[in-house]
């Protein structure tokens, strides 16, 4: 590594001066799901909207949640706007959302995660596999480097329907653990907790 | 600079290497940006170092003209240069995708920037031979100076927040000079909305091109032919609509023009004749639903009937037409755009004399 003091005459072309200490985004988990609110966000992509409501479905069928809401964001490449937040987040005591299936979208989806875990509800954020490198560096602009979100092999946009609800049942202890107590926050729970064992796509 | 001497070629060596270290770099070598380089940058605008010409709230990230100007210095800029990349950076910002997602798409895009006005001879801009090639410092490194800033100002950098699948060929080289010299129509700016004669410059995202060799044929209607199949091919078709621009060589828009051909008549010509039948979507799985999307749901090609037009509308913002390359061959290039051109060009602040003052107007 080169020294930087021997380099100050070099100017900073990012303008970054230091990134945004780190500060909590970890809203306190449920102990269970019985009778709990679930809202569900689909950010518009293909297959994003019957994934999510296929886990709400499940949610509710062996948990006892009730889904509560579920709305499309308004721009897939940006974060979730103030309104629809304080909407869903009005009637809703934990969040999935999804599917971070692309550049923009994946990186956006983990922004909202931590936006709904700021506001107090414990959300999953469901990505591609093949996004995960750009959805952990958003969580680390938001200033949560820990933010957990789950992942699915790439590619969902391409799948029938009756693979996407096989994607929402193998997604689902994921789901719950990341939504209640079952799961143990520590820093390096930062690794995937969804590695599904059959791969549904080919 | 510390006493150091500028002859001394160990330590340019390890700046480069530090910039290298630091992340800053396209991949090629950049020039060390020095306080005093940069300020020669900056004293060849009127505008403040700290006016904020870009952002991305949603990466928290902004840019400033002192940035702007970094970033060239690295990227190679003469400081003449620095205007033409203010003009194409606030272009840039006129187009919709440039301050949505469009830079982190796996699509990879890359701006297009055309240069209008006398200013190509004054700078060196190429607008003849090689045109998309490398070889001209201005083209290459106003180019090259935004591919830095927008990953090191907008921190878009690949494999992190740039998320291209295979990304265009030729990213951040490509700034051509209009052929105004040899072109029989008006120039790209003037669809732009800048005067004929005055410094522009005109950019959208492309995600691709595509040349069209035809040394074949003296008939305007069989040329065009072959323009609008190459633009009508379904692989760069993915919404209801696409566009296209072309960049014509100067024979083939000479060809046209004495035919009695406007840039306007080519423009609608191509309009009226570009697209697919409806069947042939559906046989590459890019059927069009209600809402205007594409997909495969298993819809019977034989029962389709109709005719897809390509283009949504006939104007420069879905066709941007403009004339470039050297008048030795019938080859052009068809260009696929991201999404649709702004249809604004941007004129280029004319130079600062030693004073500050404005050295001349239009």
């Amino acid at each position: 590594m080169l020294d930087d003091v021997r380099f100050d005459h070099i100017l900073d072309p990012t303008g970054l001066s230091r990134r945004p200490a780190p500060r909590s985004s970890a809203a306190r988990r449920l102990p269970d799901l019985a009778n709990a609110r679930v809202g569900l966000l689909n950010n518009t992509k293909q297959n994003a909207a019957p994934l999510l409501a296929e886990l709400g479905r499940l949610l509710a069928r062996d948990y006892g949640a009730v889904v509560s809401i579920q709305r499309t964001k308004h721009t897939i490449a940006f974060p979730v706007d103030e309104p629809l937040l304080k909407e869903i987040a009005a009637v809703s005591d934990v969040v999935i959302v999804g599917v971070g299936d692309c550049g923009s979208c994946s990186a956006s989806s983990v922004a909202d995660g931590i936006a709904f875990e700021r506001e107090g509800l414990p959300a999953a954020v469901i990505c591609s596999d093949a996004f995960e490198v750009t959805a952990r560096a958003m969580a680390e602009v938001h200033g949560a480097p820990g933010f957990e979100f789950l992942t699915t092999p790439h590619p969902v946009a391409v799948l029938g329907p009756d693979q996407v609800d096989e994607r929402a049942a193998e997604l689902l202890p994921a789901v719950l653990a990341r939504l209640t107590e079952t799961e143990t926050e520590t820093e390096t729970a930062a690794a995937n907790v969804a590695e599904p064992v059959a791969e549904t796509a080919s | 600079m510390n006493g150091r001497a500028a002859t001394d070629t160990t330590l340019s060596q390890s700046d480069i290497e530090y910039i290298y270290e630091q992340g800053w770099t396209d991949g090629l070598p950049v020039v060390p940006p020095t306080r005093e380089r940069t300020d020669e940058l900056l004293a060849a605008t009127s505008r403040p170092a700290d006016e904020v010409i870009g952002r991305l709230d949603h990466l928290k990230r902004e840019v400033t003209v002192e940035l702007a100007a970094i970033n060239s210095v690295m990227a190679g800029c003469r400081p003449e240069y620095f205007p033409v990349v203010l003009a194409c950076w606030d272009a840039l910002m006129l187009e919709r995708a440039t301050v949505g997602g469009g830079w982190q798409s796996t699509s990879g895009p890359a701006p297009l920037i055309v240069v209008n006005g006398p200013i190509r001879q004054r700078l060196g801009f190429n607008s003849t031979g090689g045109v998309f090639g490398p070889g001209f410092r201005a083209n290459a490194t106003v180019a090259r100076a935004i591919g830095l800033i927008v990953r090191n100002a907008l921190g878009i950098v690949p494999h992190v927040f740039e998320q291209a699948t295979q990304g265009i060929p030729g990213r951040w080289a490509m700034c051509i000079g209009e052929n105004e010299e040899e072109s029989p129509w008006e120039p790209l700016s003037v669809d732009g909305g800048v005067p004929a004669g005055a410094d522009a410059v005109s950019t959208t995202l492309l995600r691709t091109s595509e040349y069209v060799d035809n040394r074949h044929t003296a008939d305007p209607e069989k040329l065009l032919t072959d323009f609008a199949d190459t633009i009508s091919r379904t692989g760069s078709w993915i919404f209801r609509n696409a566009a296209a621009g072309v960049v014509f060589c100067p024979e083939h828009a000479q060809l046209l023009a004495e035919a009695g051909m406007t840039k306007e008549d080519v423009r609608s010509w191509l309009v009226a004749r570009c697209g697919r039948p409806t069947a042939d979507l559906i046989r590459v799985g890019k059927a069009l639903t209600e809402k205007g999307a594409r997909g495969d749901h298993g819809e019977d090609p034989a029962a389709a009937e109709g005719f897809e037009p390509l283009f949504a509308e006939n104007s420069p913002k879905h066709l941007p037409i403009m004339v470039a390359g050297a008048r030795n061959a019938g080859i052009s290039m068809v260009v696929r755009l991201f999404g649709i051109w702004s249809g604004i060009s941007a004129r280029i602040d004319p130079p600062m004399s030693p004073d500050g003052a404005v050295q001349f107007r239009e």
